[in-house]
């Protein structure tokens, strides 16, 4: 029982992470068929800039840290959206795949400039900083919060695109912007708002696993495959199937674990190709075609 | 765009993100080469962007500052010493065409790096075929000087045999020769599959009495280890072997806390001064430390840690240390042959004894590797007045390059 709950509880842990960043990823393509590969380099934005805010501190400055830090990744996006992104909106994917990489550089570039290539650490506030017992497993009780931070991320994103009229016109610029452009909706201030959301997504994960990790160079690399590949399992555009990718990478994680401990980590790939195999859209994706 | 070619772009994108952000080239001041107005150009081909620049951009100031340190006392051979050097982004590829370009545009008589052994691989045949000495001070494979050998190509770092034995060594002391529960956690890579290989060899050779109960190896970077933490804390292992360095070790220091691994097991790791200085006051008191060059454990290398404080405000790291005395051999060599001709220099070195910042190092005629020890010790509780950071216990064991190497005929019959 107690490896039960400690493998779930590690599995729900690495699910939350990846559905946040991933959510972000999708959220953007949902509402905009935009790929952003820059996406990683928000999530490492958030990172250092709660290393830089946070410092080494503990306690209430580490959440004004997250606070602080994700509007200023909020911002950042908002400048990237304006400044090169609405030029691509109707490019090829591949055409935004490139520009978007390019950022993806610059944007590393100036991390090396700002933060050095030291690793840093953040220290998680006392209350959270401990390890919690359950059915004689015991883990840290800062994996709680991040599953949390998960939950909340995902309910309010459901509230937001299928109970509010923010939503609402997020689903009609995709499928008619003539017409709510026409119906007096500014097209170009919704757009900047959901890539500017879409960011704070991603600097709300890198802020938020700080206390578990090395903030270093590379941190945008690494998560922007296994965000990709969450979103792909889960469908591009749909942030319940993100949701669902990020368990199922989660869980396959584990499995590998426990089956092939030296292939454990090829066990997310092997998952993404069983899905496109048998829906290629992904899990909850609708085909682009059919749209 | 289909799903998959996405990822297969991402992945693309992410694996030359990891380490070109900024793969261009720069130099300590340029130089025409070893022809010009009495200079003479070295090469450091290494990485400096991504998730390992850390260790590159300190191997580099290491270089850098050998080369000032030969230039403040005239030069060697009357020549003074320029350095060049550029991003490999992690890439062998990259790497090897730094190598070739140092050796053809800047005309460098001695390339040194990098921090990848499979981009030292790579980059070792170039030198041979210029017929230039590669000097290898951070990677550590096996093989460089193993199957991959070249005439051109020496080792000033302990190979990743040494490191496991190391510890193996230090484990089968501490044991007593009670029977004791193993586990190894290792990046998914060659270097991780190896350097584990190799401490569960030396444990068989030692005739350690250990039983293995579990074996993970998670991505390198990887930011959530929890589901690869788990299995390690279910099987309640009385020693973990970790062979993660750098910002992976920190992130799995931060996390296997969370489990309270560290009250149950001892765990044995790279635990360097980068990797403390990082964790700071999480840095796990009693953990079992490995380091290829501590400096302060090392008291001859009391004086160049004050110089390189002075010039870059932090303290050496063992990366740092390798690349100075790197560079002091490369110097030696070219003293000894009164040359900077490669082949000269090739020659003049296997078998030599190097005065060095760390003492005398010999370098071995059969392989070209420095016979140089590897440290182990205990992370200390608290940290240390004089550094300003937590480092070890003052007992350091000292693992003597005779007994953790493979010998002459063991790494005869690696080249087939």
């Amino acid at each position: 029982m107690s490896t039960f709950i400690i493998d779930a509880v590690g599995a729900l842990s690495t699910a939350g992470t990846l559905f946040i960043v991933s959510a972000g990823l999708t959220l953007v393509f949902g509402a905009m068929r935009l790929i952003n590969i820059a996406h990683g380099s928000f999530y490492m934005y958030g990172a250092f800039l709660v290393t830089t805010i946070g410092a080494a501190s503990a306690g209430l400055r580490f959440w004004l840290a997250v606070v602080a830090g994700c509007l200023a990744v909020g911002l950042i996006g908002t400048a990237v959206e304006v400044g090169v992104m609405r030029r691509i909106y109707n490019s090829e994917h591949l055409t935004q795949l490139i520009a978007t990489f390019g950022l993806f550089l610059i944007f590393a570039d100036l991390a090396l400039k700002f933060w050095g290539n030291s690793s840093r650490t953040v220290t998680a506030p006392a209350a959270v900083d401990g390890r919690l017992s359950l059915g004689g497993a015991t883990f840290p009780e800062y994996d709680l919060v991040i599953i949390g931070f998960a939950a909340v991320v995902g309910v309010s994103l459901w509230a937001l695109l299928q109970r509010s009229a923010f939503g609402w016109r997020i689903q009609a610029a995709v499928e008619d912007p003539e017409a709510l452009q026409a119906s007096g909706v500014n097209l170009r201030l919704l757009r900047t708002g959901v890539f500017a959301l879409g960011a704070v997504l991603a600097g709300l994960a890198g802020a938020i696993v700080t206390p578990q990790v090395a903030v270093a160079p590379g941190m945008d690399s690494a998560i922007i495959v296994s965000a990709f590949i969450v979103a792909i399992i889960g469908g591009l555009g749909s942030v319940a199937g993100a949701a669902l990718g990020a368990l199922i990478i989660g869980t396959a994680e584990t499995i590998g674990t426990v089956v092939a401990p030296s292939w454990a980590s090829t066990f997310i790939y092997l998952a993404m190709i069983i899905v496109l195999v048998l829906r290629p859209a992904g899990l909850l994706g609708i085909p682009e075609r059919a749209r | 765009m289909k799903p998959a070619r996405i990822v297969a772009v991402a992945a693309l994108a992410a694996a030359v993100g990891t380490g070109s952000a900024a793969c261009s080239s720069s130099s300590g001041s340029a130089a025409p080469g070893s022809g010009g107005g009495g200079t003479v150009t070295i090469g450091e081909s290494t990485t400096l962007s991504g998730s390992i620049a850390e260790l590159g951009q300190s191997g580099l100031q290491g270089v850098q500052l050998a080369a000032d340190d030969l230039n403040a006392h005239g030069g060697l051979l009357g020549h003074k010493v320029t350095v060049v050097s550029a991003d490999d982004a992690a890439t062998p590829a990259t790497g090897a065409a730094n190598v070739r370009s140092m050796i053809l545009n800047d005309h460098v008589v001695a390339v040194f790096g990098p921090v990848s052994s499979a981009v030292a691989a790579a980059e070792e045949p170039v030198a041979a075929e210029y017929q230039v000495p590669i000097f290898f001070h951070t990677s550590n494979d096996i093989s460089l000087l193993g199957k991959g050998f070249t005439q051109y190509a020496f080792q000033v770092v302990p190979n990743t045999v040494m490191e496991s034995r190391a510890a193996a060594d230090y484990l089968a002391a501490q044991s007593g020769g009670k029977q004791i529960t193993v586990a190894t956690f290792a990046p998914a890579y060659s270097f991780g599959y190896d350097t584990v290989s190799g401490f569960l060899q030396a444990l068989k050779d030692l005739h350690v009495s250990y039983k293995l109960v579990a074996q993970q190896f998670p991505p390198l970077e990887a930011t959530s280890i929890s589901t690869y933490l788990s299995r390690i804390v279910t099987a309640h292992p009385d020693y973990l072997f970790n062979a993660q360095f750098g910002g992976d070790l920190v992130t799995f220091t931060k996390q296997a806390a969370g489990y309270g691994l560290f009250t149950k097991t001892k765990v044995i790791a790279m635990y360097d001064s980068p990797v403390l200085s990082a964790l700071g006051s999480s840095a796990p008191a009693g953990a079992i430390g490995f380091d290829r060059a501590p400096f302060w454990a090392m008291p001859g290398l009391s004086s160049f840690s004050s110089q390189f404080h002075a010039k870059y405000g932090a303290w050496p790291s063992e990366w740092a240390v390798l690349g100075y005395t790197a560079v002091q051999t490369w110097a030696y060599g070219v003293e000894k042959a009164h040359s900077f001709t490669g082949s000269s220099v090739s020659a003049a070195l296997p078998g030599a004894t190097v005065p060095t910042i760390r003492g005398d190092i010999t370098i071995r005629a059969c392989d070209h590797q420095a016979e140089i020890p590897e440290y182990v010790g205990t992370v200390a509780s608290s940290a240390d007045s004089t550094y300003g950071m937590t480092l070890w216990n003052p007992s350091v064991f000292t693992a003597p390059f005779s007994t953790i190497d493979y010998s002459c005929a063991q790494m005869q019959a690696l080249r087939g």
